[in-house]
């Protein structure tokens, strides 16, 4: 059994104009879990991430990181170890040098100086990005933005690593650069969220998926479970992984045996036609 | 002294053709093309400003060295008052930036037309009057009144223009060729008050933000007819006036939840590094400063 490592409680959020965006949430998250967040716009996966990162406050509920429960004393220790890539690079990056920006949280650790620098060229090397340290942002393109903040939360070295939808206005290149990155950073053994929209990359890469929907969580467990359930996929308004519709399919038409070995990506597919 | 102001002036000219010259020839050997671009600045030069500081070869030096090179040079200039420093300046400024810094000495005097032009229009006040009387050394009647002017008015208004010129240029060196997060840290360096450098390292962020936003938003504005006529233009200016306001006031939202949950508790500090400055800029720059005092003392 992994350690627990994050515990959400019954989390209510209302924003200031009276809609209320968190209904009652609870989850808990374990030691180098997968997660892809699931649900249409306006669910709540935003606010959820804002409320666990300790930047929205909620209107009751409690969060409990390693045990200890979060208020107001303690909430710089549990923005350390959540760190969120926000959807949006531009609304992010805040220094006027790449290097400065990613070096923007490990200042605010208060860690000496050359702990960041340190941090920093790891970084920078990390999301191969070490060419245009002295780089303004504004002469970089989407996918650059997106990899130095990105490189921002990997400086931080928090164990648990939120991604806002890291997929939108990515082209396909560096979407592929993304996953290698999750890929990497999941056999690192951080702990990863992710919300997204796109159903085929949550269900090759996660291991586990919450379903979002109106506030609530309306589905959590393995991706394989979900995706087989139709009640939860036509009330948060998702579709069918491609992948998982096509096996199904074939099935259905006797054209394929049912072996239960669901394939996920295109490769493992191929594996199955050529047996 | 006049025949040593041509000179100086001939001599500048001079440098700027060859390496214009040089930079055409080049091109053509190159067989690349590039973009022709007309005299005179052109609308968004600040940022093309901002992009030269980058490019420039000479932003790997020091900035406190470079900024409190320019600065006292323009207080130099200021305070000798002399045409000779002022010549001597704007050469060595120029040099800096176009053959060190090597910027195209095409986009430096494009930089330059736009001071240039402020100058001109206010100087060119200081050296002409008006009279009912035919008087001074030079009128010219303009059918109600004279305008007139004399030999020592003109060298005053010549002498003025060199020596705003030549701060200007010193001015200019810093910028080219030091990009504006570098002169905010030695700001802050300089014990500049906290508030005004974060202000000024956010604002300097912020212009780009806000300008690709605008850019966005005219654009589209443009794409269903926003600016057909004059007056639906100023209608269109003023909704994209308004949800700039709104999108500015969304984006600091978001911008200030983003830089919370990286840990800001009400400072902004960001990693500044240091850059080595070299014995032989120190020499050469201690040279030019001695060079300009002793120039000015023997030209007094």
């Amino acid at each position: 059994m992994e350690k627990l490592i994050l515990k959400v409680e019954d989390l209510y959020y209302i924003y200031g104009n009276g809609k209320s965006a968190l209904d009652g949430v609870s989850v808990d998250i374990y030691e180098g879990e997968k997660i892809a967040v699931l649900g249409s716009n306006g669910s709540g996966k935003s606010t959820f991430f804002l409320n666990v990162d300790g930047v929205l406050t909620p209107e009751h509920g409690k969060i409990i990181y390693r045990g200890t429960v979060i208020n107001k004393k303690n909430l710089k220790e549990l923005r350390k170890n959540i760190g969120i890539v926000f959807q949006d690079a531009d609304n992010q990056i805040i220094a006027s040098t790449v290097m400065a920006e990613v070096a923007f949280g490990p200042m605010n650790l208060k860690l000496p100086k050359e702990e960041v620098v340190k941090r920093v060229e790891e970084a920078l090397t990390y999301m191969n990005i070490s060419d245009f340290k002295d780089r303004p942002p504004h002469y970089l393109s989407g996918g650059e933005k997106k990899r130095v903040s990105i490189a921002d939360i990997i400086a931080m070295k928090s164990e648990i690593i939120i991604f806002d939808e890291p997929t939108a206005a990515l082209d396909p290149l560096n979407a592929i650069m993304l996953e290698e990155v999750l890929i990497k950073l999941g056999s690192e053994g951080k702990t990863m969220l992710i919300s997204t929209h796109d159903v085929d990359f949550a269900y090759r890469w996660a291991e586990r998926v919450i379903v979002f929907c109106e506030g609530k969580i309306i589905a959590d467990g393995e991706p394989l479970e979900i995706f087989q359930n139709k009640e939860v996929l036509k009330q948060a308004n998702l579709k069918q992984p491609t992948m998982l519709e096509i096996y199904e399919a074939l099935v259905e038409k006797h054209l394929l045996e049912d072996t239960k070995a669901y394939p996920k990506s295109t490769q493992e597919f191929k594996k199955i036609l050529e047996k | 002294m006049e025949k040593i102001i041509i000179l100086c002036a001939i001599f500048l000219m001079a440098v700027f053709l060859f390496k214009w010259k040089h930079r055409s020839e080049y091109t053509q050997r190159d067989g690349t093309y590039h973009h022709k671009h007309k005299f005179g600045h052109k609308h968004g030069e600040g940022s093309s400003i901002d992009f030269y500081a980058y490019a420039s070869k000479i932003r790997h030096w020091n900035a406190t060295f470079k900024v409190s090179l320019s600065v006292l040079t323009l207080i130099l200039c200021i305070v000798f008052d002399n045409p000779y420093v002022s010549v001597v300046v704007i050469i060595a400024m120029a040099y800096l930036t176009v053959v060190k810094g090597e910027l195209s000495a095409y986009g430096y005097l494009s930089i330059l037309t736009i001071p240039i032009v402020f100058i001109l229009l206010g100087t060119f006040t200081i050296a002409i009057d008006f009279s009912k009387q035919p008087i001074g050394q030079y009128n010219l009647y303009l059918g109600f009144c004279y305008v007139f002017t004399s030999e020592a008015k003109l060298k005053t208004v010549v002498f003025l223009i060199l020596k705003v010129f030549a701060a200007i240029s010193a001015l200019q060196m810093m910028t080219l060729s030091t990009p504006s997060s570098e002169i905010i840290y030695v700001l802050r360096k300089a014990h500049v008050p906290k508030l005004i450098v974060e202000l000024m390292s956010l604002i300097y962020r912020y212009i780009f933000i806000l300008m690709d936003v605008y850019t966005k938003m005219k654009n589209s504005a443009e794409s269903r007819l926003g600016y057909c006529d004059f007056k639906t233009s100023c209608y269109t200016f003023g909704s994209i006036a308004s949800n700039m306001l709104v999108v500015s006031l969304k984006k600091a939202n978001a911008y200030y939840d983003a830089m919370e949950a990286r840990c800001y508790d009400g400072d902004l500090i960001f990693l500044e590094e240091d850059k080595k400055v070299e014995t032989i800029q120190i020499v050469a720059a201690a040279a030019f400063i001695i060079f300009i005092i002793l120039l000015w003392g023997f030209t007094r």
